[in-house]
């Protein structure tokens, strides 16, 4: 496989002011040259070959972003190698953008009065992209999703999927080498997701472009990626498939239900009901929680059982979350 | 010509961004009027005052013919560079922006160039039209109308820099309102754009000769209303020009290019 992203060593810091409290120290600031040295990716290696998607895992602050933005050329490196499709990114900034397309989560690369017919024959004359080249692009958005609707509306006026969905479009429109998702689903509802996800997916089938995609969504990593590189902290946890981390972690789902009956005779009388199964339940003023390992027994299943008995008022069912996935990788390791 | 298609293209966009904005087309108009009136009674009380018909080698005619093209020519010519700059940098859009296959200033200027030509067909040639009307021939429609299109596009190049060297202070400060007040104060005083600079003490006005300002309002407008015949006043201001606008196009690209390494280096 061609190695589409190379990072070696890769180190980035910024120099931050010490800021002051109050007024006095506002203007204490003025004059100040106490700066502190923060280190937001520390010594991360990686090599990505053409094709893939990998997934960025991490949480807030962590470094993902400031990655990205080292590969797409807006960030110089402080010290370490780094090589997107042959080239140093931000010696060639103009070059290697003609090469890739991004997507900054809640920003837009759109113009915001245009409608987005307007926008995408902008983005063809500036890339200059081949009449037939455009024509084949948007017949093939044509066919993956119904964008008829958002194709003369101005961008200013979408929702957020609308337009998120735009930026992912237009991001892929010049038929980049690699395309950058800096949290291409944050903020949106769950058939919003779905759609984008797939539409991501196959745009990478069809094009094989490779996507390297930044997320604190369990569920972005698990509908697309194979590859998944955990990052907390500036530091990098983790770089595997991700059947290994669902080895590692199992398919854990917390079931939650809240009873019409007193909370503890229910839960009591779940323990010895679900004894046979793998489950572990444990119960707040509000919820009786249900930890499912799904390789093992499916949640429906598990509700089935409950229902058989109790009347349930309400239910939610619950990813693990990145947070605890993190946590995790530093309690017991990989 | 292939690498020219995607700057027109900008172009394209900027127009039609600007006239979806209709309303603000015609609120510009309006203010226009409305500054256009004030200043008619300023410089009315100016020379009533003075007791006499010429203050220093102007009429109240040739004042105002002045003041009203200055208007007009500032209308199109300010584009507000810094404020998009700014806010740019504020919100981090720049980032999108750095990664267009093309330069930043590249990206900026000809962003702006739509509404640059919106705001030339929409106000400079309805009032430069008004003005002929009513001034009925002081103005002349030969030669000069080219050296003024030559000294024009020299202003706007002087102008895109200026505000491109001041937009990248921004990088260093992070806030844009006071350093973009100054600046325009600065400019439109010692342009030319709001008094005539027959109308400076001396001592100042050979300061201003030798700053860029004069290049952006004086020097078009004067030779607008030159009949065109004093050819080496006009070959002289068109170079001076023409220096101005190579030399702040010099230190724009320096200044950005230091600046802008700061910040992809210490983050921004």
């Amino acid at each position: 496989m061609e190695k589409m992203i190379e990072l070696k060593n890769i180190t980035k810091e910024f120099k931050v002011l010490n800021r002051r409290e109050g007024l006095k120290g506002s203007f204490q600031d003025l004059f100040s040259r106490d700066y502190k040295i923060i280190r937001a990716v520390d010594d991360i290696s990686l090599s990505v070959g053409q094709g893939e998607i990998v997934g960025f895992l991490g949480p807030n602050g962590a470094g993902k972003s400031t990655t990205i933005k080292m590969m797409t050329g807006v960030l110089e490196p402080t010290s370490g190698e780094l090589m997107v499709n042959g080239r140093i990114p931000y010696k060639n900034r103009t070059a290697n953008s003609q090469e890739i397309g991004v997507v900054f989560g809640q920003r837009s690369q759109l113009w915001w009065a245009l409608p987005l017919i307007e926008s995408f024959k902008l983005l063809k004359d500036i890339y200059q992209i081949p009449q037939k080249d455009y024509d084949d692009m948007m017949e093939l958005y044509g066919g993956l999703v119904n964008f008829e609707e958002i194709l003369h509306k101005p961008v200013r006026q979408m929702s957020l999927g609308q337009r998120t969905l735009s930026d992912i479009l237009a991001a892929f429109l010049h038929n980049p080498k690699v395309v950058f998702l800096d949290e291409p689903t944050i903020g949106l509802d769950v058939a919003m997701k779905s759609k984008i996800r797939e539409l991501i997916l196959e745009l990478n089938k069809q094009k094989n472009t490779t996507v390297i995609l930044t997320t604190h969504d369990m569920g972005d990593v698990d509908a697309l990626c194979e590859r998944i590189v955990i990052i907390d902290k500036g530091k990098m946890l983790y770089d595997n498939d991700i059947r290994h981390l669902r080895q590692f972690f199992g398919s854990y789902r917390t079931l939650k239900i809240r009873p019409n009956e007193d909370m503890d005779v229910v839960e009591e009388h779940l323990e010895k009901e679900l004894a046979r199964m793998d489950v572990r339940i444990s119960h707040d003023e509000e919820w009786i929680s249900i930890l499912i390992n799904e390789e093992q027994i499916k949640v429906l299943n598990v509700l089935k059982k409950v229902q058989e008995k109790h009347e349930i008022r309400d239910m939610q069912l619950e990813e693990i979350s990145t947070e605890d996935v993190i946590k995790k990788i530093y309690r017991e390791g990989v | 010509m292939n690498r020219f298609k995607k700057y027109l293209a900008l172009t394209r966009a900027g127009i039609i961004e600007c006239i979806n904005y209709r309303m603000s087309l015609a609120v510009m108009v309006f203010g226009n009027l409305l500054y256009l009136t004030l200043i008619y009674f300023v410089w009315k009380a100016i020379f009533a005052s003075s007791g006499s018909d010429v203050v220093n080698g102007m009429t109240f005619e040739s004042t105002m013919i002045y003041l009203v093209l200055a208007t007009a020519l500032f209308n199109f010519m300010e584009m507000y560079i810094v404020w998009e700059m700014g806010r740019d940098i504020q919100s981090g859009k720049i980032a999108l922006n750095l990664i267009r296959p093309m330069e930043y200033r590249n990206y900026l200027f000809w962003s702006v160039s739509g509404s640059f030509v919106v705001n030339f067909v929409f106000t400079f040639i309805p009032t430069f039209i008004i003005v002929l009307l009513v001034t009925k021939g002081t103005i002349g429609l030969g030669i000069n109308l080219v050296y003024f299109m030559i000294a024009v596009i020299l202003a706007v190049v002087i102008n895109y820099e200026i505000d491109f060297i001041v937009g990248t202070i921004c990088l260093y400060t992070e806030s844009i309102w006071g350093i973009n007040i100054m600046k325009q104060a600065v400019v439109t005083l010692l342009s030319g754009a709001t008094i005539p600079l027959a109308f400076f003490p001396d001592k100042l006005r050979t300061v201003i000769d030798y700053l860029p300002f004069r290049a952006i309002y004086d020097t078009p407008l004067t030779l607008l209303l030159s009949d065109g015949t004093d050819q080496k006043m006009i070959l002289s201001k068109l170079l001076i020009s023409l220096g101005w606008a190579v030399l702040m196009s010099v230190i724009s690209r320096l200044f950005w290019k230091v600046s802008i390494k700061q910040v992809t280096v210490n983050g921004g």
